[in-house]
């Protein structure tokens, strides 16, 4: 059997070189593209360490999730692993000071994102004494035994996937042992001219290692695997070595893109294909970079946050490119600077490979948790965008097996729920189709339009949805309120019949009891035999449907109501309503004289706008006092 | 003969009850076509479709009691849209809401506002909060831009404002629209790939 596969592999070498395509064969996964990788300009230059910047930007969203907010204030000095911006509100991580220095404006910056906005960023001036807080998470150094404690700790030290999605890792971890069969380490870094994952394995094995002990340890997982590029030989001995004494499995792959791909990874090292709209870890597997790993081993181990990174510097238009141990919030210019530029950067840079990036608007961007890569190729004239000929390289290429043209028609077409059909969502975006389209057709572009314009259509229905529920409780409102408004009236209008009925009784003592009678009969009560009875009842309904006004309507309508009943002459009556409208009458006049008052004091900028908004009020308060004395007449 | 007739008879009569049956068991409350109109409308509730809300113009719309291009904010697409589903001509929009590509929100002065009450009374989805004589101010989220509270305010302090683009609004602009021919600054990755030496592809 191993000689018929080593057989089967050494034909398909041969087969390659007349066709190579055929490599193909040689990997779990659909498709994929063999591009020239460019890897040896980063790594023929030593690792670079500890520079340190002037000042540092660090976003406050370094990751995917909400925003954290800033701990520190404009002018705090703060100390290196110190924690200056953390948010309870959702999935999130708190960001921490790469070195000591001082806070000199919280402010929006650009940032490495490909729609070019500015958002709200700490800025850091560095004093370079580089002081620090050590152990700052507080952890003993202890392995973690239960998913929750590593959890809580890696949530701490702010770490998120460096592979580049920046999903916050804590979130990832399951939250019970033994929920993940395996843990596979990604150190396929499949996309060409990076190299940071490369450099970090060669020169930190031992610490991944560890952390993916960690994990292993506190998750329960049964079996570690790590796969590696066999472009990367140095690393896979590194590793090797590191992983001598353990149970981790150290297991070359083919060097083929998109390899380094979460799914492609699985499939080729497990088999196991993870389904559409499932993550990995509904199979029992869970994914982790290895600088991902390391910066757990650090947290654990040390207590260290995450306040650095390894990032390739590289490019076509660079004389030294390297790979540095960069702080976040190091400058993306700055970096590029220092690998002796051929030409001035006077082009955009790329953040990420080739393949996957994008360029930025702006160069001077900081380093963030998630950028591995930062390119400098010179812009070089593009071949121009020919039509499709139908011609299916796309499909062949597509590691996930969508149908990259019928997604590109139905996208170009504005067909998005066609586009949804044929699984966008599940498109990662790695660039192969684009690659191999001899047309030159930007066809990843088209997805991602097609699934940020999806996206918004989602969000429109939405909004649609809860506007027409908002509309129609409006008009449930509007329709109760007319009902309640219709039923008091009917209450009151009752009430005053019957205190028509009951006035003339009550007006001549002497016809007292045919009154009564007479009431008894209107009412139709039987049982209003005697002669106080009915005349109680019906004061007692007035006064209770008085009272009932009184509570809804102003205070003034109750003794109005009152009046009646007390019989008082009208004359007093009228004199007192009298006083009543002129006591009005100078509370709103002298309400309008305090409003008029401070508001003509205040700031001469929006004066014209003011005096209208005073005439306005005034001329309200007119109206409102008139509704008032309305109110007061009826 | 007659064993043919009373078979279909008896067919006819079988038949006529399972219909009346599915008549009374699958009976459709309301018109379902003011409903399928009703969700091809924005629902921005502004009326400047002449009806009080979107819900009244898509029942006027499904008994043919009104034309297919009164809804504003929809445009042309909603116009087509409600053209084929009614089954009639479409007409060409009488007026065409201004070209905007964002959404605009209601935005109120609040140094200005004096707490009258009255946009609050015009607004078709409760969006505003506040009460007399305390300042109001717009619920951004539940806004739908309607614009019905601009012309009610007596001190003229609601503006019509557009909401800024973020990380979270913020979409992929159309290859299409891009410029071709030439990597310019503002350029995504479309092309970058192409700065790879795609002779050499086959060599790893």
């Amino acid at each position: 059997m191993q000689v018929l596969s080593s057989l089967k592999v050494a034909f398909i070498k041969w087969v390659s070189r007349l066709y190579p395509m055929a490599k193909r064969n040689l990997y779990q996964f659909h498709g994929g593209i063999f591009p020239q990788y460019h890897k040896e300009l980063s790594l023929s230059h030593p690792l670079k360490r500890g520079i340190i910047p002037k000042t540092l930007v660090l976003p406050l969203r370094q990751h995917l999730g909400i925003r954290t907010e800033a701990k520190v204030k404009v002018g705090d000095r703060v100390l290196k692993n110190q924690c200056i911006a953390d948010t309870e509100k959702g999935l999130s991580a708190p960001i921490h000071a790469p070195t000591s220095g001082t806070v000199v404006a919280i402010e929006p910056r650009y940032k490495p994102h490909p729609s070019g906005l500015k958002k709200l960023s700490i800025i850091i001036e560095t004093d370079g004494l580089d002081e620090s807080i050590e152990n700052v998470l507080a952890v003993d150094g202890a392995h973690p035994d239960s998913p929750v404690a590593l959890k809580e700790i890696v949530h701490q030290a702010g770490i998120v996937g460096m592979g580049g999605a920046g999903f916050p890792t804590f979130a990832k971890l399951p939250e019970k042992r033994n929920t993940v069969k395996a843990l596979l380490v990604n150190g396929a870094e499949c996309e060409p001219f990076i190299t940071c994952d490369d450099m970090l394995m060669q020169t930190h094995a031992d610490e991944i290692v560890k952390g993916a002990q960690i994990v292993g340890h506190a998750l329960g997982v049964e079996q570690i695997i790590c796969g590696i590029e066999d472009n990367k030989q140095k690393a896979i001995q590194s590793f090797s070595k590191a992983c001598a004494d353990t149970e981790i499995q150290v297991h070359p792959v083919m060097t083929v893109y998109p390899m380094g791909g979460q799914t492609q990874l699985i499939q080729e090292l497990l088999g196991i294909e993870v389904p559409s709209e499932h993550h990995a870890i509904d199979v029992g597997v869970l994914m982790m970079n290895v600088a991902t790993l390391r910066a757990i081993y650090h947290a654990v181990t040390f207590g260290n946050p995450l306040i650095s990174r390894f990032v390739t510097i590289s490019g076509l238009g660079l004389e030294e490119p390297f790979n540095a141990e960069a702080l976040l919030g190091t400058s993306f210019l700055e970096l590029a600077e220092m690998a002796k530029p051929k030409q001035p950067i006077d082009y955009p840079l790329v953040q990420g490979g080739p393949l996957m990036g994008t360029a930025l608007h702006h160069n001077n961007v900081p380093i963030i948790k998630t950028t591995n890569c930062v390119l400098a190729n010179p812009p070089k004239p593009v071949e121009t965008v020919m039509p499709c000929i139908r011609c299916g390289e796309c499909m062949d290429a597509c590691p996930i097996n969508l149908l990259p043209q019928q997604l590109y028609w139905h996208s170009r077409n504005h067909e998005f729920d066609q586009v949804e059909k044929l699984k966008v969502f599940d498109c990662i975006e790695c660039g192969c189709c684009s690659f191999v389209c001899p047309s030159h057709i930007p066809l990843v572009q088209y997805y991602r339009h097609a699934k940020s314009t999806i996206k918004d259509i989602r969000q429109k229905e939405a909004m649609a949805e809860l506007a027409q529920k908002r509309h129609e409780f409006k008009l449930d409102r509007i329709a109760r309120e007319k009902a309640e408004r219709e039923a008091r009236i009917k209450a009151k209008k009752a009430a005053v019949k019957q205190k028509t009925a009951q006035k003339p009784q009550a007006k001549s003592s002497a016809a007292a009891a045919a009154a009564a009678k007479a009431a008894a009969l209107k009412a139709k009560k039987p049982s209003a035999t005697t002669e106080g009875q009915p005349v109680l009842s019906a004061r007692d309904k007035a006064i209770a449907a008085a009272k009932k006004r009184t509570q809804k309507a102003k205070p003034s309508t109750g003794t109005e109501s009152k009046a009646p009943s007390d019989k008082q002459p009208d004359a007093r009556q009228k004199a007192m309503e009298a006083a009543r409208q002129r006591r009005n009458q100078a509370k709103t006049a002298e309400d309008s004289t305090d409003k008029a008052a401070p508001k003509d004091s205040k700031s001469a900028q929006a004066a014209a706008k003011r005096a209208a908004a005073v005439a306005a009020a005034k001329k309200r308060a007119k109206k409102t006092t008139e509704k008032q004395e309305s109110n007061d007449d009826t | 003969m007659i064993a043919a007739l009373i078979i279909f008879l008896v067919m006819a009569i079988l038949f006529g009850l399972l219909q009346g049956y599915a008549s009374v068991r699958f009976k459709v409350e309301g018109n379902p076509l003011a409903e399928q109109i009703n969700q091809l409308l924005p629902q921005t509730q502004c009326g400047q479709c002449g009806f009080p809300g979107c819900k009244p113009y898509a029942e006027a719309l499904a008994e043919g009691e009104s034309e297919v291009n009164l809804c504003i904010p929809g445009g042309h697409k909603t116009m087509i849209e409600i053209a084929e589903i009614t089954h009639r001509e479409p007409k060409e929009m009488a007026e065409t809401a201004p070209t905007s590509q964002q959404k605009l929100v209601a935005k109120i002065d609040e140094s200005i506002c004096i707490g009258c009450v009255h946009c609050i009374k015009v607004c078709p989805v409760d969006a505003i909060l506040g009460a007399t004589k305390k300042m109001h101010t717009v619920i951004e989220q539940e806004c739908t831009g309607c614009e019905l509270c601009v012309p009610v305010c007596p001190v003229d302090c609601v503006e019509m404002v557009a909401e800024p683009v973020t990380l979270h609004n913020w979409s992929w602009p159309e290859p299409s629209q891009q410029t071709r021919g030439r990597l310019n600054r503002y350029d995504s990755t479309e092309n970058a790939h192409l700065l790879l030496n795609k002779s050499t592809k086959g060599e790893s």
